[in-house]
């Protein structure tokens, strides 16, 4: 639109803008079909040169067409061992363990509102995301700061981008369906596992944490 | 279904619509209910809207009958109406908005059906719904027929008809109807066309019914996956097969030809001007009313659509499988979430990739500067008297940058470009020189400029003197910032 009376043509390399103008926003965080439709489009028709270019930066495209999102992941290539192990471009985030809990938590509501019914969209209130969590936190701890710190949990959660607190509504989040992509049945099984780990080692003889 | 003591009983505890009549604010919930959604036929409304309306009949039903008469807020008699208790409203949040929106229940929109019915009605038409009833007895009769000999019989037998009648009325006699008979069969009209506006929302919601039973059995499926896949394979259209679904469908494709619209349009039109239908005073909404049904019916549409696309990524065996495993990974942690409820463990304990990619650029931050230290020099201020013109602080020329912004704003809301010179020669310079400069800043500063240096343009104004000054500048254009 601006272009028409653009009489300084200052740019005439033809660099492929189409391609830097998808894997930007793809490099910079999730990309969501029903944002930014225009974008959504080109990803799906530059799609194999957006994996060839992110191929070189050692990152995969992970494209969920029937969901609309779009993101990169780290490639896995810890069995090429002749290989030194390239640095990650993608960080990955610690998270404390009532944020991984309650992740989990959300995941399973997802699930079963999948299960459910014909919506696409989980959203839930701050006193129900309550009584989820609720039960797996100690008993008769007072219930003010609970509020506070499954308050807190959230806001890493939404920081994180799997829920998105709606607006003019502070109380009610909606869980995002990229959470899907993130919390999938591998991530869950390493939660279960590390679990299983920690309550045998709290059982055990001096066994107290892992750091 | 058998209308005996059971039944009725549990209809009693259980139907929403039932509910709705023994409710204790039962006229209120329905009048407004009647009244926002029936009336005005609408399919869906905002909290926000829908709040402002009941806080405004509630305000006026307060002055007339005490200010203690209903002690609730809009908001919470609307989230009450929608809860699952009472049933009387669907509360939901549609794609693409933040503020959840409230529809009828198909069980209140009969409750406020049989409402209405109870009105008596001036005059009950007979003979048009026994025609009706004729020509539909004919339809299934004619279109179950197999022997091509009754078929061409009966089409026969209606040509010959068809000639009787041309010859009658070639004749000079033309049989006309007579008053009764149009409003009998606009009465049924009226009636019809109501009903057909009513069922869209029951449609709908079978179809939800539909769609929640399929994923029941799915969710319940214990049984190897080859059968399974079967099962799915099967299940892909379940919903746009079903006998609602199918029906659904012809009447869509019915009323989405163009000519057909064109039709009821031109018929519509013809018959609602008719002068013994006139003296009914039909409702005006009446001469768009096949556009309800379109709206209506898409709205249905899109609901169908996505509840089909919705069933089909349920569907998805890799997702499917998925999230059984992923139920059974998650009762396992909740359990072991379980026994360590009293001794969380602290500090980090997963990791999960983040969902960008993390550029750290060294040259992209700042060098070290030292940082600005400010040096206060105490000393005493002292008061005195100079003698100095102050008049020079009054005479300065201001340029108001806001004016001269609006100018341009201005000048650009007719038209997506404008050259400075035509902006001045709209807007005369007043203060000369300095404005002109403020006007080439503001330019620098415009998110959308071209400047061509192969025109000159040409911009004058008249000094307070009254001398003519004259300016020579490359020709700017400023774009609409859009």
């Amino acid at each position: 639109m601006m272009s028409v009376v653009d009489t300084t043509a200052s740019h005439s390399t033809k660099a492929t803008p189409e391609l830097s103008s998808v894997v930007i926003p793809l490099l910079k965080g999730v990309l969501y079909q029903e944002d930014n439709p225009g974008l959504w489009s080109s990803l799906l028709i530059l799609q194999a040169s957006v994996r060839d270019y992110v191929a070189v930066l050692g990152l995969d495209l992970m494209l969920d067409e029937a969901e609309g999102y779009a993101f990169l992941r780290s490639r896995q290539n810890d069995d090429e061992d002749g290989q030194a192990v390239m640095p990650r471009l993608v960080a990955r985030r610690q998270l404390s363990y009532p944020v991984s809990l309650l992740l989990a938590l959300l995941r399973k509501k997802l699930a079963e509102f999948d299960a459910g019914g014909g919506d696409t969209r989980l959203i839930l209130s701050r006193d129900e995301v309550m009584e989820l969590i609720r039960i797996f936190l100690p008993a008769g701890s007072n219930e003010a700061k609970l509020i506070d710190q499954v308050d807190a949990t959230l806001n890493k959660i939404a920081e994180l981008g799997f829920i998105r607190r709606l607006r003019g509504q502070g109380q009610m989040v909606e869980v995002r369906r990229i959470i899907k992509a993130f919390v999938d049945a591998q991530w869950l099984a390493d939660f279960e596992q590390r679990l299983a780990e920690y309550r045998q080692q709290a059982r055990g003889p001096g066994g107290d944490e892992d750091g | 279904m058998a209308l005996d003591y059971a039944t009725l009983e549990l209809l009693r505890q259980n139907h929403p619509a039932w509910r709705l009549l023994r409710a204790h604010h039962a006229p209120l919930v329905a009048g407004f209910l009647h009244r926002v959604f029936i009336v005005p036929n609408v399919r869906n409304l905002s909290q926000a809207d829908l709040v402002e309306e009941l806080e405004d009949e509630l305000f006026a039903l307060r002055e007339q009958l005490g200010a203690e008469t209903f002690p609730g807020t809009a908001q919470s008699y609307l989230n009450d109406w929608a809860e699952n208790d009472k049933g009387w409203l669907r509360k939901f949040y549609p794609p693409g908005t933040d503020d959840p929106h409230f529809d009828l229940t198909p069980a209140t929109e009969k409750a406020l059906a049989w409402l209405e019915g109870l009105s008596e009605r001036a005059f009950v038409g007979t003979e048009s719904r026994l025609l009706t009833l004729f020509e539909l007895l004919r339809q299934m009769s004619e279109g179950s027929q197999t022997d091509p000999q009754v078929r061409i019989a009966e089409l026969q037998k209606r040509r010959n008809d068809i000639d009787v009648e041309i010859a009658r009325i070639l004749a000079g006699d033309i049989p006309l109807l007579d008053d009764t008979g149009l409003k009998d069969r606009f009465q049924q009209f009226l009636q019809l066309a109501r009903e057909l506006l009513t069922d869209f929302r029951e449609v709908e919601h079978n179809f939800r019914t539909l769609d929640r039973r399929v994923r029941e059995r799915i969710a319940l499926w214990e049984g190897a996956k080859g059968a399974l896949l079967e099962e799915i394979m099967g299940e892909r259209d379940a919903i746009a097969d079903s006998d609602q679904g199918k029906s659904f469908r012809a009447f869509w494709d019915f009323l989405m030809s163009q000519s057909r619209q064109e039709e009821l349009t031109r018929l519509l039109e013809q018959v609602l001007s008719l002068p013994p239908i006139l003296a009914l005073h039909p409702e005006p909404r009446l001469h768009r009313v096949h556009y309800d049904w379109l709206e209506a019916g898409e709205y249905t549409q899109r609901t169908v659509a996505r509840l089909s696309e919705q069933l089909r990524r349920f569907l998805d065996d890799q997702a499917w499988l998925e999230n059984r495993r992923i139920m059974d990974i998650l009762h396992s942690i909740e359990s072991h979430a379980l026994a360590l409820r009293e001794e969380l463990p602290s500090g980090d304990f997963m990791t999960l990739s983040e969902t960008s990619a993390t550029v750290d650029l060294p040259l992209e931050r700042p060098l070290y500067r030292p940082p600005l230290r400010p040096f206060i020099a105490e000393m005493a201020l002292d008061e005195g008297d100079a003698d100095v013109d102050t008049a020079a602080l009054y005479a300065q020329v201001v340029v108001d940058r806001a004016v001269l912004t609006r100018n341009i704003r201005q000048e650009l809301q007719e038209r997506s470009q404008i050259s400075l010179a035509e902006v001045v020669a709209r807007h005369p310079l007043r203060h000369g020189l300095a404005e002109l400069v403020a006007y080439l800043q503001l330019a620098c500063e415009w998110p959308k400029t071209a400047v061509d240096d192969e025109v000159q343009e040409q911009v004058s104004w008249r000094m307070e003197t009254g001398v003519m000054r004259q300016a020579t500048l490359p020709r700017i254009i400023l774009l609409r910032n859009r």
